[in-house]
């Protein structure tokens, strides 16, 4: 297989999965303006379970059924901080976030006999991925087939998502988010709609890490680590590039600016900038994503003035 | 009829006593059905508190509310929200405004109903409807359902908060029976039982009339959806007499944050609004001349107490300077 279609694969392996963090983020930061820190949380125990039931001998996509109730989970105890104990938002996700570490290790622990918990999964040769299982054919088709399941699971949670999100309650919790006081004004019950967003968003998440983690073929604790920033600047790099119009385009938008990341991250990489300095490039694109209107509104005071010259 | 029962509420109760603001002191209050009250009074002498009992944003520490003679305490803000439509003084409060007029108005359209997550939230005979409310209210908003509410001006926020206050869906047939049940007077089963005698042999008349009209073959299919709809109708009539959950409108403060000419207008919306609809309204206001213009029964508040109330032939007389002097009295 030539080089460039490998790393456009390599690319889009780690990218799509990451788009339904992202939308999980979405959800979450700009719907519900709820700046819920759950997701590294969720995203590392959805990894666990699946990888967890996947060596305990579970068919794989039932294990990744599991992984996305279990990031429901880890969401509806974000959520039951927030609306029953009134914790600020902001803690409530660092509370379950701190959590999931510790649960992390008891999901891995039970896949060893010796110990109660482990650190570290990795999946033998023999366990089935859900990839895996549609592996046919030559080796190096692989990386194909394991894109388009991607693609096909991803496709299938965002028309999910966006019919939701056009659904009576759908536009209830956009509307809470948005401006709670006109939600219960108008007669919706916000402290539901809160736990509806958190549990969908968080379920979305676990997916995601259930996903990534088996794509990888392992996962430890650390694996989770800077994935929030990932979902982040997704969203702020495809909003500010391909634009926040409607609900549809903001999906697509975020869509597109998570698999743009992961090109700029990995073409870095390629060019050969230090892998161990990642955090740095992370760092620099998000700064960049974020100036990104400044520079918009720079570029079109300018077109303006152009144009009065012109005139004058 | 809906009647406050010995209503206080103190802010600052932390202990000490000089902290303590009393903003409701055994409040007591009767607003009869299609009446139209003004509230006026100082800064903290407690009208936007009452108001706020009433929609339920903040609990009284004693007394009652008391809707058709059913107490509504227990009832959380949102589950209040099917009998009070409300206006707040910040225009950005009442819209979202990262969302279009059409997605407000849905969303208004259902207030005090279930929010289905299995039902598309766009419906294209609402939207007809939502038209020509617009349309009836001459704001020129019309052409503009797509657009994000966010770049409108504070009066037109304002008046499509309004619209969205008073515009409800009618209630189902079965949210009558409850309300019947619950806010007449008569005893519960007798209640149930005279609504379903008349309910029920209405339906069956509906859906008989209805199956002759199907199977009759001289008619075209636009002329027997006609005609459906007009027996619909009928049967719709006798099912509304029952209907006891008259809508109550409440406005605090609703044209504060706009400039004159944009309040004026609003303010005659509201009277337009309120007289086709004969909705109960209780609106809060600075503007004495306001207070005194609109409305049919003008009450004064003073440090948690009713000192002024007016209605009908007396309020016509009140100038505002006689509004003034009671003020001058009370400070």
């Amino acid at each position: 297989m030539p080089y460039i279609v490998s790393v456009i694969l390599n690319i889009l392996t780690s990218g799509v999965p990451c788009i339904l963090l992202a939308l999980g983020i979405f959800i979450t930061y700009r719907l519900l303006d709820f700046a819920d820190l759950t997701a590294e949380g969720s995203f590392l125990v959805g990894g666990c379970l699946a990888l967890s039931l996947i060596k305990l001998g579970v068919n794989p996509y039932l294990s990744t059924l599991v992984a996305l109730i279990g990031g429901g989970l880890c969401g509806y105890l974000t959520s039951v901080f927030y609306t029953k104990l009134k914790i600020p938002k902001l803690l409530c996700g660092i509370i379950t976030m701190t959590l999931a570490t510790s649960l992390a290790l008891i999901i891995m622990g039970f896949t060893r006999a010796d110990e109660p918990f482990t650190n570290l999964v990795s999946l033998g040769i023999k366990d089935q991925t859900i990839y895996s299982v549609f592996y046919f054919g030559e080796k190096m088709y692989q990386p194909l087939i394991k894109t388009v399941i991607m693609v096909v699971i991803v496709f299938i949670v965002m028309v999910a998502i966006y019919y939701f999100f056009g659904t009576e309650y759908g536009m209830a919790i956009r509307a809470t988010g948005l401006n709670e006081r006109m939600g219960k004004a108008q007669g919706i019950n916000t402290k539901r709609a809160n736990i509806t967003a958190l549990v969908i968003s968080n379920a979305l998440i676990g997916l995601a890490g259930a996903m990534y983690c088996q794509d990888l073929r392992s996962v430890d604790v650390k694996t989770s680590t800077g994935f929030l920033v990932v979902g982040l600047a997704s969203i702020l790099i495809g909003e500010a590039i391909f634009g926040k119009r409607s609900f549809k385009n903001k999906l697509i938008s975020i869509s597109l600016g998570s698999i743009l990341y992961f090109t700029i991250i990995t073409v870095s990489i390629e060019l050969g900038f230090p892998s161990e300095l990642k955090n740095m490039l992370y760092a620099i694109l998000i700064a960049l994503a974020l100036s990104i209107p400044l520079v918009q509104s720079a570029i079109n005071t300018y077109k303006k003035k152009r144009k009065v010259e012109h005139y004058a | 009829m809906l009647s406050l029962r010995n209503i206080c509420k103190t802010f600052n109760m932390t202990g000490a006593k000089e902290d303590e603001r009393v903003a409701l002191d055994h409040i007591n209050l009767d607003i009869e059905p299609g009446e139209f009250v003004t509230i006026i009074g100082g800064n903290g002498s407690g009208k936007s508190t009452t108001l706020n009992v009433v929609a339920g944003s903040i609990t009284p520490d004693s007394g009652d509310i008391l809707l058709n003679g059913e107490s509504i305490l227990k009832l959380k803000e949102y589950q209040r929200a099917s009998y009070f439509g409300r206006v707040f003084q910040d225009p950005m409060m009442g819209t979202s405004g990262d969302m279009s007029v059409l997605e407000n108005l849905e969303i208004a359209y259902r207030r005090g109903r279930v929010h289905s997550p299995f039902v598309w939230g766009f419906k294209k005979e609402n939207k007809e409807d939502f038209i020509r409310e617009l349309k009836r209210f001459d704001l020129g908003l019309e052409d503009r359902l797509n657009q994000k509410v966010g770049v409108m001006s504070g009066g037109q926020r304002q008046a499509l908060t309004l619209l969205m206050a008073t515009m409800r869906n009618k209630p189902t047939h079965k949210m009558v029976r409850r309300d019947y049940i619950k806010f007449s007077e008569k005893d519960k089963s007798l209640a149930a039982k005279e609504f379903d005698d008349v309910y029920e042999p209405a339906k069956k008349e509906y859906k008989e009339k209805c199956k002759v009209i199907k199977s009759d073959k001289n008619l075209t299919f636009e002329q027997k959806k006609q005609q459906i709809a007009d027996i619909y109708d009928e049967f719709d009539k006798k099912v509304r007499q029952f209907d006891l959950t008259k809508q109550i409108l409440l406005l605090d403060e609703h044209t504060a944050a706009l400039d004159p000419k944009t309040a004026k207008k609003v303010l005659e919306l509201t009277d337009k609004i309120v007289k086709e609809n004969q909705m109960t309204t209780l609106m809060v206001t600075h503007n004495m001349k306001d207070a005194l213009t609109y409305g049919n029964r003008l009450i004064m508040f003073n440090q948690g107490h009713i000192v002024l109330d007016v209605k009908g032939e007396e309020k016509k007389k009140l100038t505002v300077e006689d509004l003034l002097k009671k003020f001058d009295v009370q400070i």
